[in-house]
């Protein structure tokens, strides 16, 4: 489509005159009187607001938009963004000056904003009529239809017979008939004003009429600041201060679009510029009621949530580090060619991975000078209905020393991602019988040291009497680490000893660096694993062997990747290029898998591990009270909302283990295995419909079915299974269509090669749908994390709470039936949305500050999911369009 | 005959080639799995043992046999979704029963107030009235006012939800740029993914206050809890609304461009009138996720009031939704009345499938039209 409005979008951009350019300016007027309208409306600046005040506002309005404006200005200038429309130009030209004009009056005029925003009114109307007189006389060359059409009469009809019925009731009363008389004049007369006469005509008189009426009642008082209208009928009335935006709003609106028809040139253009500046408004409105929403929460929330918060810097930068590779392979990602600027989409591309290494900078600065980062400030907090000043601060301490599970995670992360990006460096390189031997030899330790696990985790540290844990084990362990610390210097031997340039000795190494990597971690982890049940940790001296190993190794490996990245700058051959990218790649997963292993070793056996005053410690440097604390009843300090935090984890958890399987094996059924008719479509039918039942009902079905089969008692269990009900039509839904998106020719090829029906299912339908179902489980999964109407039925949740649900240690094991318990589960829970619903059911004795910041963590937590549900839609799409 | 059913239910369990040796293990997975679903409706604290039993039977098969035990659990997961639709279904009905059967129409009482029946739209005549239109302990219980509210409640979301849902529609199928509609699409999924206790928690705090000022009521209202159910119903009308759209044939609109139309004219003479019954249907899901929201509504009007708006149409007036009666009430009913919640569950499942049910209808039409189908 788009071929054919070059033509169009030339013309556009033509030269534009004297009328163009009122009309663009009356365009930018009406955006802004609306914005300053809907501003008024949410109080931001008062309607009675004068001289001085109203004066600061338009200044500070009139710097955002010049600054706006001058960034696009320059930007277009430079050809980095080029803006070539005529239209688009004008109305920013406009938006500047009406912005001027505005703080002008605001000084010069002894008038309050309402009266102020009635005079724009009365300027637009006075615009737009001037415009339609001079096209109708032909001054300016226009095309204008026979008549505004029957679509605009209709409707300037029904705006009639609100506004006759608004003014005719004001003026004779509601009580007496002629009201209704005069509603229908207003409305017959606007009717033939805008069908009868040319378009021109047609399309600006009536607005003109509206506008004019309206921006009159508005500037000469008539509806004021203290006006009130309280009907008898109603319970409520109409103020001055919600009358006057909303009569701006729809006056400039009108106007708005009448301008723009005019600014087109009537005809068909005109109709369309009109209306897609209506739609492209409305859109942006759209767009600004979401913004507004997350921002408004997260400012009423964000003071309270973050009280106390610190962090240690060296936690700081564990967790920077998959961000860091993030934005890396951000800024690696080329910028393509579109018909942006290239140099400025690299630019583009760059700034994250340049912020996140100014924050790493700056934590790396903490950590080395010792001095804490810290941001005070004071907050209110509503104590037993009065308020109360609280002061607290967010801060980075200089601690070194980072907490086992702020390592594991980000560190397994890691390794997980760069394992993925790792390709095979199978046959590369020379493999001697020696290393062949070695190869073989790895697998078969791991092996021994699993199965001694196993013995120990059936028979105990002394199984049969013998004190095999204490002796054998204590051995094991450590051979198995040194092991892997031979295996992990295995690398640099290779690169030390051979013979050539760096890298062909590092290429040569190759099968050293596989060995090295992957066998030292498995050994490490199985020796890690036998401390356990061998209750044995060995040490040298004071020196914790496992790992002071798992450091070494994350050492050796950082320093083996170092070297093949060294070799790769040097080298000029592509495939030796090829070939050290992937070693590099591989020695950094070693660093992140001995790092996950450290930390592994610290959270198992729960002893704290220093090397050169660095530590890895099981308490953490990070604290955030709010979501790691549970509320203190009494307290000086506020305390969190951990009981619902983990709460709604698992609450999620448990949702997603019973639906995702059952979503997706219907799914697999209904779309592989069933023949597509009247019974499919009818299963799909009612999957729809259960999935826009209203989510009380099935909170009602929870308690009328499940928590009888629970226990008879509100539970977490519950909760689980009624989420789990309503996840599981949207997993089918969107399963259903992943699965039905893939081609029938990856089907219809694997038939060929005579793969049987299961193993096709298996190996080519799923693993081509998997993104459309992980996307769909993942937005589901962020919708009833927020859904709160269920669970109070059915989860029992009490304000306040002050123990979490303790799922993991909640099991127990016994040899009757049934065999497995859990009271745990069994048990009333917190969620994170009964939290904020017992903060409102409690009414004026509930504090408004830990409801706004529960509002904001959850609304974090739902925001995440979305988040990385939509991130990921976008990925798999340009990845299955070669983009 | 009973040869013949033995050879369906056999193939639709393991498709049409499956080998001999599986029969035993899809059978004995089905049947302990069976037994599973009866114990756990039956004798609750047994199933888990069970439970496991068919776990472990249906390992063993999946190793000796897993063709036909993952078609086996595919069907398994298609019966459970399906079995779920009906236990949703009788559950509520049977929950519901004994206050059908005790109250009846008494269920829809109709207030009388100062010495006459209050007009309901001619309908005093035919159900029957009463002084108490909502107290437990005469066992006096009509949804009438909850009902009214739902109503007026779900109008004010539509037209708040209905105009703007149809513009954003029209933006993301037809106006925006490509580049454009990558931030406005994510941009209105996000909307519908604030939780709607946020939403009601913001009512709470804010706008209630807000309207206390504006516009003189003495509290909540209809006019702020539908504004407020209306933005939330918004994403569903345009994400369903430019589905719609989207599916008008393409051909049809470059044939309209063809001829010299601009994109405006296209889109008012062509892409709306065809897709006018999907849109239509857009519309009519969004009103029953108005009709189904319960959080937002339950913050923002809070308990019960035992009183039919006056005048029917004061939007400035307040009372619990079908949904927030269920909401606000349940912690604290007694047993008659928890039946009459029930009764409220039912009306609000009946009525939101239907729409449903309707919509999905209207929307195969019109794409069958489209494909010139039908």
């Amino acid at each position: 489509m788009s071929e054919g409005y070059a033509r169009e979008a030339s013309l556009v951009n033509e030269g534009s005159n004297g009328y163009d350019r009122m009309l663009d300016g009356t365009i930018a007027l009406c955006v802004l009187t609306s914005a300053t309208a809907l501003l008024a409306l949410v109080e931001v600046v008062p309607l009675d607001a004068t001289g001085g005040a109203l004066g600061g506002f338009f200044r500070t309005v009139f710097a955002a938009i010049a600054g706006g404006v001058g960034v696009v200005a320059l930007a277009s200038w430079a050809n980095v963004v080029p803006v070539t429309s005529r239209r688009i130009r004008g109305v920013a030209v406009g938006l500047v000056a009406s912005s001027v004009l505005l703080t002008a009056a605001a000084y010069a005029l002894p008038v309050n904003l309402a009266t102020l925003l009635g005079l724009a009114l009365l300027t637009e109307a006075g615009v737009v009529v001037g415009a339609g007189v001079a096209s109708r006389t032909g001054v300016v060359d226009t095309e204008p239809d026979r008549s505004a059409g029957l679509l605009a009469g209709v409707t300037f009809a029904a705006i009639g017979l609100a506004l006759g019925s608004a003014l005719a009731g004001s003026l004779v009363g509601f009580g007496s008939p002629v009201w209704i008389v005069g509603a229908v004049v207003v409305a017959v007369a606007l009717f033939v004003a805008t069908v009868l006469p040319q378009e021109d005509v047609g399309s600006t008189l009536p607005v003109a009429l509206i506008v004019g009426t309206l921006g009159l009642v508005v500037a000469t008082a008539a509806i004021g600041v203290g006006w009130q209208w309280n009907p008898d009928a109603l319970s409520g009335g109409f103020t001055g201060g919600a009358v006057i935006p909303v009569f701006v709003l729809f006056g400039t609106l009108l106007s708005a679009w009448s301008a723009a028809k005019c600014r087109a040139g009537f005809g068909a253009p005109g109709r369309e510029y009109g209306a897609f500046l209506v739609i492209n408004l409305n859109a942006l409105l759209m767009v600004a009621v979401m913004v507004t929403i997350v921002l408004f929460v997260a400012s009423r929330g964000i003071a309270y949530g973050f009280h106390g918060f610190t962090i240690g810097a060296l936690s700081a930068l564990v967790l920077l580090a998959p961000v860091f590779a993030v934005v890396t392979e951000f800024a690696r990602t080329p910028a393509g060619s579109s018909d942006w600027h290239t140099g400025a989409r690299e630019l583009f591309r760059a700034v994250p991975l340049a912020a996140t290494g100014a924050v790493a900078a700056l934590l790396t600065t903490v950590l080395v000078t010792g001095r804490e980062l810290s941001y005070g400030y004071i907050y209110v907090v509503q104590v037993d209905r009065s308020e109360q000043p609280l002061e607290t601060a967010v801060s980075v301490t200089p601690e070194p020393a980072v907490g086992a599970l702020v390592l594991v995670v980000p560190a397994l992360v890691l390794f997980a991602a760069l394992f993925r990006r790792y390709g095979s460096l199978r046959n590369v390189g020379e493999w001697s019988g020696r290393i062949r031997s070695l190869q073989q030899t790895v697998p078969v330790a791991v092996a021994v040291l699993a199965v001694l696990t196993g013995v120990l985790v059936l028979g105990g540290p002394s199984p049969l009497g013998v004190p095999l844990g204490g002796t054998v084990g204590a051995v094991a362990v450590g051979a198995g680490a040194f092991g892997a610390a031979a295996l992990a210097a295995l690398p640099l031997a290779a690169l030390a000893t051979r013979n050539g340039s760096l890298a062909e000795r590092a290429v040569d190494g190759a099968p050293l660096f596989t060995i090295g990597v992957f066998g030292g971690l498995g050994l490490l982890a199985a020796a890690l694993f036998l401390q356990a049940p061998a209750q044995v940790a060995p040490s040298l001296g004071p020196v914790n062997v496992v790992p002071a190993v798992g450091m070494l190794a994350a050492v050796l490996s950082l320093a083996a990747a170092g070297a093949a990245a060294v070799a790769r700058r040097r080298t000029g051959e592509t495939i030796q290029q090829r070939l050290l990218g992937e070693e590099t790649v591989l020695g950094l997963a070693g660093v992140a898998g001995f790092l996950a292993l450290v930390g592994l070793h610290v959270s198992l056996t729960g002893t704290s591990f220093t090397v050169l005053g660095v530590s890895v410690t099981t308490e953490g440097t990070l604290s955030w009270p709010m979501t790691m604390q549970a509320y203190i009843p009494l307290g000086a300090e506020p305390g969190g909302i951990m009981p619902a935090v983990v709460g709604t984890v698992w609450l999620v958890i448990g949702a997603t283990l019973f639906a995702v399987p059952l979503g997706v094996g219907a799914a697999v059924f209904l779309t592989e295995y069933a023949e597509q008719g009247g019974f499919t479509s009818t299963v799909e039918i009612a999957t729809n419909a259960l999935w826009s039942t209203p989510s009380i009902v099935f909170g009602l079905f929870g308690a009328a079915f499940i928590i009888p089969r629970t226990g008879g008692d509100e539970s977490l269990l519950a909760g689980m299974l009624v989420l789990g009900f309503m996840l599981l039509p949207l997993v089918l839904i969107t399963s259903r269509e992943a699965i039905k998106a893939v081609p029938d020719e990856y089907r219809d090829a694997s038939a060929a090669l005579g793969v049987s029906r299961w193993e096709t299912i298996r190996s080519v339908v799923l693993p081509a749908a998997m993104p459309g179902v992980i996307t769909g489980v993942i937005l589901g999964v962020g919708r009833i994390a927020g859904e709160t109407a269920p669970l109070i039925l059915v989860l029992g949740s009490t304000l306040n709470a002050t123990e979490s649900a303790n799922v993991l240690q909640g099991f127990s094991f016994q040899a009757s039936p049934p065999f497995v318990t859990n009271p745990e589960l069994l048990q009333a829970s917190a969620s994170l949305p009964t939290q904020v619903w017992g903060v409102i059911a409690a009414g004026v004795s509930g504090s408004p500050q830990m409801g706004w910041a529960t509002a904001f963590v959850l609304l974090m937590v739902v925001l995440s999911f979305y988040a990385a549900g939509i991130t990921a839609r976008t990925y798999f799409r340009r990845k299955l369009n070669y983009e | 005959m009973i040869q013949q059913i033995w050879v369906d239910a056999r193939d639709s369990l393991l498709g049409s080639d499956a080998e001999d040796g599986s029969v035993l293990a899809v059978s004995a997975s089905a049947l302990a799995l069976l037994a599973t679903v009866v114990t756990f409706l039956f004798i609750p604290a047994l199933s888990l043992p069970v439970l496991v039993a068919f776990i472990a039977v249906t390992a063993v098969g999946w190793v000796t046999h897993q063709p036909e035990i993952a078609r086996l659990l595919t069907l398994i997961a298609t019966v459970l979704t399906l079995l779920t639709v009906g236990f949703i279904t009788y559950f509520l009905f049977a929950s519901a029963l004994p206050a059908f059967l005790e109250h009846g129409l008494g269920l829809l009482l109709i207030p009388v107030e100062e010495g006459g029946t209050r007009w309901f739209f001619w309908l005093g005549e035919v159900l029957p009235t009463g002084d108490s239109i909502w107290n437990p302990r005469g066992g006096a219980y009509s949804l009438i006012p909850s009902i009214w509210a739902t109503v007026i409640v779900t109008l004010v979301a539509g037209a708040v939800a209905g105009p703007l849902g149809l513009f954003g529609a029209l933006f993301i199928a037809e106006v925006a740029s490509d580049g454009l509609r990558e931030v406005i699409k994510p941009a209105v999924e996000i909307l519908a993914g604030i939780p709607s206790i946020v939403y009601g928690f913001i009512g709470f705090q804010v706008l209630n206050g807000f309207i206390q000022e504006s516009f003189l009521d003495d509290g909540a209202s209809f006019l702020i809890a539908g504004i407020v159910v209306g933005v939330m119903a918004l994403p569903t009308v345009v994400s369903v609304g430019e589905d719609a759209l989207s599916s008008v044939p393409d051909s049809m609109g470059d044939g309209s461009i063809a001829m010299g139309a601009t994109e405006w004219q296209t889109m008012k003479s062509i892409s709306i009138p065809a897709a006018f019954s999907g849109i239509s249907a857009a519309v009519i899901l969004g009103l029953g996720r108005a009709i189904g929201e319960t959080m937002a509504v339950a913050a923002i009007m809070g308990a019960l009031s035992s009183r039919l708006a006056f005048p029917l149409f004061d939007f400035f007036d307040a009372n619990t939704t079908l949904t927030s009666l269920v909401a606000v009430n349940y912690g604290s009913a007694s047993e008659s009345t928890l039946d009459v919640l029930f009764v409220a569950g039912v009306m609000l499942f009946v009525i939101v499938a239907t729409m449903s049910i309707i919509s999905q209808y209207i929307e195969r039409r019109m794409k069958e039209k489209l494909r010139g189908q039908a």
